[in-house]
């Protein structure tokens, strides 16, 4: 009898935990209301997107939109650290509400997360010294090109330069290092990124060769979550139009980004 | 709590699994050799050799021991790269894991050498063998089957470590799980298969070490029982 109660007692406290996992799943942005904070996943080793300044402090320009962003839904903001490869398992796995990680839209990943209306324009190019002649797809035949695994640069070029050697690394700061102590002279990244990486090595200065494509930035959602994804593609629109996000991009990027244009990107 | 599993990505990435296990065991197989020949002429060194060798040794096996392999690993690759000696990343990965090896199969056969009783060094001076004779049929074979058991969970060790090597763009088999996963979305399953695939070379690589010390270890052979 005795063993038969504990077993019951063990099945009931499973079957409660599942309900209260089916309730938390259901609508994440009252989850977010209710706990008085959002968590956010961010890649700190993305600069100018994602950093850590000379305080220790997260910065950049993801860092200031997801502060943006918690400080108008009410809550305050806890930063979960990611890297490229893990940014959609971090969503999946429940252990962020939100993505704001230079997360580029692509067909293959809207399949599995939902993406908010694009808050940036993001060119990906091949950039190699200035002594390098590269200019189409084909140049970059028998070369080492560093990317970084999982990337739309690392599924573009597997699929279009058949030719080249990529070589891939877990995260920016590791395929920088590549480039900057000479393990190769060709990387495949975000135009985003290049002053960044020229401005540490002065001897070894990047400029872009070939643009490969322009992707369109945006905050990516867990599926089936109709009202947190309503609230931040209008908080998207908003800003966009009164010029915050403008301004965060102007300030980490130098570089003036087109609201009507990604508007218009977005549908 | 509504997670799917869904495997039907091993259908057509099944290659690129064989193909990274396949260079697991290859850096692994080598690591291993070059490591353990190396920490037994550390040992040798560590035991017998002047106050000097002796200091060295001793040196490399902590500064080894007591530093992240991750950080040795970067060391070889991005460091001996920003020297201007460029090796490839597999070239590093050995490298790294040889001196890793090495540091740690040092300290285990220099137990194993130390626990050589006197009495059996004795007699094989007054059998009139020379110090080298000594070493080779008396001293090494076994002290090594002493610590036969350590040796092997740290060549094991060694083979699951070499998963950080993925951090530099060897495309073992846990790269190519980081791969695969960034290409089908399907993290949690990808990571339940390299687990699945690395819990059989374990049990693989411990087969082969249990068969390499019979071969080795006569007498563990005929009595079955431990030194």
């Amino acid at each position: 009898m005795k063993t038969v109660s504990v077993l019951r007692l063990i099945l009931g406290a499973a079957f409660a935990l599942l309900s209260l996992g089916a309730v938390a799943h259901a609508d994440t942005l009252d989850d977010i209301k209710k706990a008085g904070k959002i968590r956010i996943a961010i890649d700190l080793a993305i600069p100018p997107f994602g950093m850590t300044d000379d305080k220790m402090q997260a910065a950049g320009s993801d860092v200031d939109l997801a502060r943006l962003l918690a400080k108008d839904l009410g809550v305050a903001l806890e930063i979960v650290t990611t890297t490229g490869p893990s940014r959609i398992p971090m969503l999946q796995t429940n252990k962020a509400d939100l993505v704001v990680s230079t997360l580029s839209i692509t067909p293959d990943r809207a399949k599995v997360v939902d993406f908010s209306l694009p808050y940036a324009d993001h060119p990906s190019v091949v950039a190699g010294m200035k002594s390098a002649t590269i200019k189409q797809l084909s140049d970059l035949d028998g070369k080492k090109v560093a990317v970084v695994r999982g990337t739309t640069q690392d599924s573009d070029l597997t699929q279009k330069a058949k030719g080249a050697q990529l070589v891939r690394y877990e995260d920016d700061a590791t395929m920088a290092l590549a480039f900057a102590s000479g393990q190769v002279d060709i990387i495949a990244t975000a135009r985003s990124l290049l002053p960044a990486i020229s401005k540490k090595n002065p001897a070894r200065t990047l400029e872009p060769k070939i643009t490969m494509q322009t992707n369109y930035l945006a905050i990516g959602l867990r599926k089936d979550e109709p009202k947190l994804l309503a609230w931040v593609n209008n908080w998207v629109r908003t800003n966009l139009q009164n010029g915050k996000l403008v301004a965060i991009y102007k300030q980490h990027h130098g570089i003036d980004i087109d609201p009507a244009l990604l508007l218009k990107a977005g549908g | 709590m509504s997670y799917k599993f869904d495997f039907a990505f091993m259908a057509d990435r099944w290659p690129d699994f064989v193909a990274g296990a396949w260079l697991t065991i290859q850096l692994t197989v080598l690591s291993i050799a070059l490591g353990f020949a190396l920490g037994t002429v550390c040992a040798l060194a560590r035991v017998y050799g002047g106050p000097v060798v002796r200091r060295l040794v001793g040196a490399y096996v902590e500064a080894i021991r007591n530093t992240p392999l991750l950080i040795q690993i970067f060391i070889v690759y991005f460091g001996l790269s920003s020297l201007g000696l460029k090796l490839s990343a597999d070239v590093s990965a050995v490298i790294a894991l040889t001196v890793n090896m090495g540091a740690y199969s040092t300290e285990i056969m220099r137990a194993g050498i130390q626990s050589i009783q006197r009495t059996q060094l004795e007699a094989a001076d007054c059998l009139g063998l020379t110090r080298l004779q000594t070493i080779l049929h008396v001293v090494l074979l076994p002290a090594m089957e002493r610590v036969y058991p350590a040796l092997s969970s740290q060549f094991v060790l060694l083979m699951l470590a070499s998963s950080i090597t993925s951090q530099i763009s060897v495309e073992e088999l846990t790269a190519t799980a980081n791969l695969v996963q960034s290409d089908t979305y399907r993290s949690f399953e990808v990571y339940v298969v390299v687990a699945v695939v690395y819990l059989a070379l374990s049990a693989l690589y411990r087969f082969a070490f249990w068969l390499i010390g019979l071969g080795l270890f006569e007498r563990k052979r005929r009595l079955g029982t431990p030194l």
